[in-house]
Order: structure tokens, then C-alpha cells, then sequence
């Protein structure tokens, strides 16, 4: 074909951009692969070591214990955050989609934080969970629940927990804006057929609107898996690159951004490793994510 | 047994007032049809029964039972949509299962009812399929199964037959009939199609501008329509209706000629009521009838319509047999037959009666 106005405008647009994804997003991704099968020393590249670099992140101490920690609290976060945030979040478009009280203000600030920059989110929960002069602790001193007042962010148990919380916090609105979306879709006429048979809010949930819905929850599952997985930014402004307290909130993200490119308290660092971890995670979530979307997508509902 | 009362109902969104005080007695096993223009409040009248919409004013009581605040679950009302409404996740033996099972009753009698009901309306081979798998005809069916299962004292049908094809409507029109008569519920069925109303209803409850215009079997309805919305709206082709004044004995239309009628109520000017069926057609001009030039003629096979216009310029069909020719804009005289005219006010429609 030859190159002709059309053509030639379609190239344009096109070029620039694949250009742009070609050496920012794939070139990395391939030579993180290559980079894992190296040697490294600082950033000298060494050699060619087969899986040893995989092999020593996986199996060899302290390495093995520390991605086996991360990857736990990967696991936790994941499954906290399904309850919290895509449950809570189903709950809330439910109201919201019933016209509660106030829906219409509701609308607004449920998703007005999944506006805001991660940055601000974990500066203010951080000043939120503040042991000493953090709203939390200030509130629950002022109800006269002094007890239960705690360093929230500075203790083993609780600190994981937290930045659960903050992180639903965040991002609640989203999966809420999706199933509202997915249940303003059911048409009015089957609502009023379920209205004709039962008054129970909960056999309308669960066996209406929670099927109808169900397409639209494909995508926010496979996405709060992926984030899940790849965590990094919220606890690391809030709970720093060594997952303090004592590793209790370390997680993938953190890890392997302490491996490959070391950090203040231990100056190390290990390209190799880091790229074997990165690789690691990259498979693990494209395989999760794929098998899960391939399977979801099969049980969807036509309207 | 179903005995309901409607006591003034008013029912208003926000600002705007769509029904202004309906009154209506509904007795067991009467087969009642709301009919009307679209907007004239017939479905919200429907969905007030049904519990889906909050009654303004007024009262709705079913045996006895004031029913204002009882959910729609609890009224003992099955309803079947226009769109079916069918659930899309279940097939069609889970559409019907799932409200029986909500009344609590056990797995056998759900198992039993169904499987008389899927009997009675031939959905047998189609129990295990989803709606999306089904024709038009048979979803309607499974909706009205839907209904049939919970054995409701009162049935609502909602446009039932709006989404079907003509060739299909009719069956099924016939098959709604035959389903009263089996089942022998209370129906109430809302349509704007008044050939379904004729055909259906025990009792026709005609409505406009969210005021019931008139109650009565469809033969009242045809034979003496209190009104003149009535009296359009019923019947088809229309009723024409023609302005006339009175002269003695006979109605005249200015310029028109005049008709020669007995017994006539006592007013000056009148609007009077004519179906094509009695009205007869002379060729050329005649002394005695309204004088009018035909339009065109509408060929139906068994007879035909011929469309003429009076010197008033009212357009009015007349129907004919299918050998009598009558040619555009030939001159022709309208006789009419004094037993089938309709009389009515000139100032507010009301029906007279000498």
C-alpha cells in the first residue's frame, strides 16, 4: 500500500506513541528478563549465570525467608483488600444506587479520594495514625477509649492492617463507581419483578443484583489483584523501603526495589536479584491475572 | 376470591399530577382492562396496584385489606412487565421456581406447580434453557408462568402483547383469554390497543389526562360511550363526529345539507356520533342528507371504507360493499341511520339522551 494522505496520517499517530511504549515500557520489561539471568557487580554487568539468580532469591537465606515474608503480606493485602474495598465498595454502590439519604452527596466523595495522588493519601494517614497527636488516637482519647489508643504504624500487629485500611480508603471509590455502573444497567422492570416477590434486601442482592453484576466485578478483581501484587508506593511513604516495623509490612514492591537498587540502611545492591524477583512477580501476575479473566469472562451474563 | 377498591386514588411526581382521583370497584374473577392514549396514567394506575410506586392520596383496599403500606411481595398481586422482565441469569424453570420458593412453600409443591404450569402454557421442552435462548412468544409465556406458579388472587398485565409480532399477538390474545378462563383469577390488564380491550375485558375502564372517562362491558362501551374521547376512542375506524345544528326535525351542517331525525335531545347545537357501519352512500347530490365528494377508498378484502369529506370539511368513512365503486371527488350524499347515531354536547362532549 502506498503512503498516501490517510496512510500517512495514521503513521504519524501512531509512530510517536509506539515509539514511546516500545522504549519505556517494553525495552525494560525484556531486559529486566535479560538482566536476571546475569551477574552483577554495582552496575557492571558479569556473567552469564543461568537461574542462579532466581534460584538464590527463592531458595537461598536470608533471601528465601524475606521473599517468602513479602510475598505473605502480597497475599494478605490482597485478600483484606477484597473484603474492604471491592466489598465495601458493593455495599456502598448498592446505597448509592438505591438513592439513600444523601446518595447524591455520597457519589461525590466516595470517589473524590481515588482523585487525590497516592503521595497526599499516605502523608494524611500517616498524620491520621499519628501515636501522639494523629486524629485517630486524639478521637478515640476524646470518647474516653484511651486503651485502645495505639502506635498504629509503629507496631508488628497492627501495622500491615493499617495500611490496608488507608489504601481502601483511597481507592473504595473505584470498584463502587464500577458496580454502580453495573447495576444501573440492570433494566428497572427486573427490579420491579424481584420488588413483586420479595421484600429482602438480602435475596435481592444475592440473587439478583449480585449475578447481574458480576460481569463488571471481573475487572476490578483482576485489577486489585495486579495493584495487590504490585504495592509499592503506600507503603513505602508510610511505612519506609525496609517494611517497618521489622519487616512486618515488607511486601514484593518494597523488596525488590531494596534488592536491585539498595537502600540507605544497607547500600548492597543487586541488580541480578532483583531483576530474578521482578521477573518472578511479573509472571506470577500475568499468569493469575490471565487464567483468572479468561475464566471469569466464560461465566458472563448477557443482559 | 379478590374484591378491590380503589377509594379516590391521586397519585403525583414532584410537581406534576398523573392520576386526579380514580374510584373503581374490581370484583373476583372479572377480567378488567385499562385502556387508553399513552400518559393517560393506566400503568401508573398498574404499578400503584402492584405496590411499586407510593399511593399520593386516597386508598387502595383489597379484600377488605387496606394495602397502601404493604410491600408489593405481600399483597398477593403477580405482575408480568412489557419487557417480560425475565431474570437472565436463571433458565426458565429457576424464573418460576424462584418466587414460589419466597412464599415458603416446600420443594414438591414448587416442583408440582411448575410442572402443571409448564404443562398448561406447553413450556415443557424449554425448562432448561435461559431467556436469552427463547422467541418472543415463548418468553411472554414463561412471564406469565412466572406469575401463574405463585397463584396470585390478582393478576397484572402490563402492555402483555406489545412486544410481539401482529401475526403472534392475536394467539397469544386468544391464549390470555383462554388462561382467564382456566385459571379464573382477577385480571387486570393494561393495553392502549382498544381492538385488545374489546376482545378481552369483562369490564373496560377507559382513561384520558389521568381520569377514568368511563366503566362498562365492552358492549356499553361501543354501543353508548358517555363521551366523546369514549366514543373516538373505541371502535375502528374512529366514530366521526360532526357538528350540527338543529333545524326542527332536522340537523343541519352550514352549506351542507341536513338529515331528517326523530326524536332528538332538546338543544340547538349538537355534536353528533356516527360509525362507518350507519353510514349509507348515495351517488350524485340528493335533497335529503349532507351533501360530501369522496377522498379515497380503502380496500380491506371482505368490505371496504370509503372516505368522504362534508361540506364542514370533517373527513368521515363509510363502509361499503366491494362491488360499489365510488370515484375520487365524486359527488356523493350521506344518509345515516337514526338507531346508530350518537348524540352528544357541543360544549363539554357528554353524551345526550333524548
Amino acid at each position: 500500500m502506498a503512503l498516501t494522505g490517510r496512510g500517512l496520517w495514521i503513521t504519524a499517530l501512531i509512530a510517536p506513541p509506539l515509539a514511546f511504549v516500545a522504549l519505556f515500557i517494553v525495552y525494560p520489561i525484556v531486559a529486566a528478563f535479560a538482566y536476571a539471568f546475569y551477574d552483577w557487580q554495582g552496575l557492571l554487568r558479569g556473567e552469564f549465570v543461568w537461574f542462579e539468580n532466581f534460584h538464590t532469591v527463592l531458595f537461598v537465606e536470608p533471601y528465601a525467608s524475606r521473599t517468602l515474608n513479602a510475598f505473605s503480606h502480597n497475599i494478605f493485602v490482597f485478600f483484606a483488600l477484597m473484603v474492604l474495598q471491592n466489598g465495601l465498595g458493593f455495599l456502598l454502590a448498592y446505597a448509592l444506587w438505591r438513592e439513600l439519604p444523601g446518595a447524591r452527596f455520597h457519589r461525590v466523595a466516595v470517589f473524590l479520594p481515588v482523585v487525590l495522588s497516592t503521595i497526599i493519601v499516605a502523608y494524611l494517614w500517616k498524620l491520621f495514625l499519628h501515636p501522639l497527636f494523629g486524629v485517630i488516637n486524639q478521637s478515640l482519647r476524646g470518647v474516653g477509649l484511651a486503651d485502645v489508643a495505639q502506635p498504629w504504624l509503629g507496631q508488628e500487629s497492627t501495622a500491615l492492617w493499617a495500611l490496608v485500611i488507608a489504601q481502601a480508603w483511597h481507592m473504595v471509590g473505584f470498584p463502587t463507581l464500577v458496580f454502580l455502573a453495573g447495576m444501573q444497567r440492570i433494566p428497572t422492570d427486573i427490579v420491579d419483578a424481584v420488588r413483586m416477590e420479595t421484600q429482602s434486601e438480602w435475596v435481592k442482592i444475592t440473587k439478583i443484583v449480585w449475578p447481574l453484576v458480576a460481569p463488571s466485578a471481573t475487572v476490578v478483581f483482576v485489577l486489585l489483584f495486579v495493584g495487590a501484587f504490585n504495592w509499592f508506593e503506600l507503603p513505602y511513604i508510610m511505612a519506609g523501603l525496609d517494611g517497618s516495623p521489622y519487616g512486618s509490612t515488607d511486601v514484593l514492591g518494597l523488596y525488590f526495589y531494596r534488592t536491585a537498587f539498595g537502600n540507605v540502611s544497607a547500600a548492597h545492591q543487586d541488580f541480578g536479584l532483583g531483576s530474578a524477583l521482578a521477573v518472578l512477580m511479573f509472571l506470577f501476575i500475568a499468569a493469575i491475572a490471565g487464567f483468572v479473566t479468561a475464566k471469569l469472562r466464560a461465566r458472563e451474563i448477557q443482559l | 376470591m379478590a374484591q378491590l377498591s380503589l377509594r379516590g386514588i391521586k397519585k403525583s411526581f414532584k410537581t406534576v399530577d398523573v392520576l386526579h382521583g380514580i374510584d373503581l370497584e374490581i370484583g373476583d374473577r372479572e377480567f378488567v382492562v385499562f385502556v387508553g392514549p399513552s400518559g393517560c396514567g393506566k400503568s401508573t394506575l398498574l404499578r400503584l396496584i402492584a405496590g411499586l410506586d407510593q399511593i399520593s392520596e386516597g386508598e387502595f383496599v383489597l379484600n377488605g385489606q387496606r394495602m397502601n403500606q404493604v410491600p408489593p411481595s405481600r399483597r398477593g398481586i403477580a405482575m408480568v412487565f412489557q419487557s417480560y422482565a425475565l431474570y437472565p441469569h436463571m433458565d426458565v424453570y429457576e424464573n418460576m421456581a424462584f418466587g414460589a420458593r419466597l412464599m415458603g412453600l416446600d420443594k414438591a409443591e414448587v416442583e408440582a406447580r411448575i410442572a402443571q404450569t409448564a404443562r398448561m402454557l406447553r413450556l415443557e421442552p424449554f425448562l432448561k434453557r435461559k431467556p436469552r435462548e427463547l422467541s418472543g412468544g415463548q418468553r411472554q409465556r414463561v412471564a406469565i408462568g412466572r406469575a401463574l406458579v405463585r397463584k396470585p388472587d390478582v393478576f397484572l398485565l402490563d402492555e402483555p402483547l406489545s412486544n410481539l409480532d401482529a401475526a403472534l399477538r392475536s394467539d397469544v390474545r386468544l391464549e390470555i383469554a383462554k388462561l382467564h378462563r382456566d385459571i379464573g383469577g382477577t385480571m387486570i390488564y393494561v393495553t392502549h390497543d382498544q381492538v385488545e380491550a374489546l376482545t378481552l375485558a369483562d369490564k373496560i375502564v377507559v382513561m384520558n389526562l389521568g381520569r377514568i372517562e368511563q366503566v362498562g362491558s365492552p358492549r356499553e362501551l361501543y354501543e353508548a360511550p358517555a363521551n366523546t374521547f369514549v366514543a373516538t376512542f373505541i371502535g375502528s375506524p374512529r366514530m366521526t363526529l360532526i357538528d350540527v345544528a338543529r333545524q326542527g326535525d332536522r340537523l343541519a351542517i352550514a352549506g351542507g345539507g341536513s338529515v331528517l331525525v326523530t326524536a332528538l335531545p332538546d338543544v340547538a347545537r349538537l355534536r353528533i356520533g356516527v360509525r362507518p357501519d350507519a353510514v349509507v352512500l348515495e351517488h350524485g347530490h340528493a335533497e335529503d342528507g349532507f351533501t360530501a365528494s369522496v377522498v379515497y377508498t380503502e380496500y380491506l378484502g371482505d368490505n371496504a371504507f370509503v372516505y368522504v369529506r362534508l361540506a364542514d370539511n370533517t373527513l368521515m368513512p363509510a363502509r361499503v360493499g366491494v362491488n360499489e365503486r365510488f370515484a375520487p371527488d365524486a359527488p356523493v350524499t350521506v344518509k345515516l341511520e337514526r338507531a346508530a347515531m350518537h348524540f352528544f354536547s357541543a360544549e363539554d362532549g357528554r353524551r345526550l339522551d333524548p
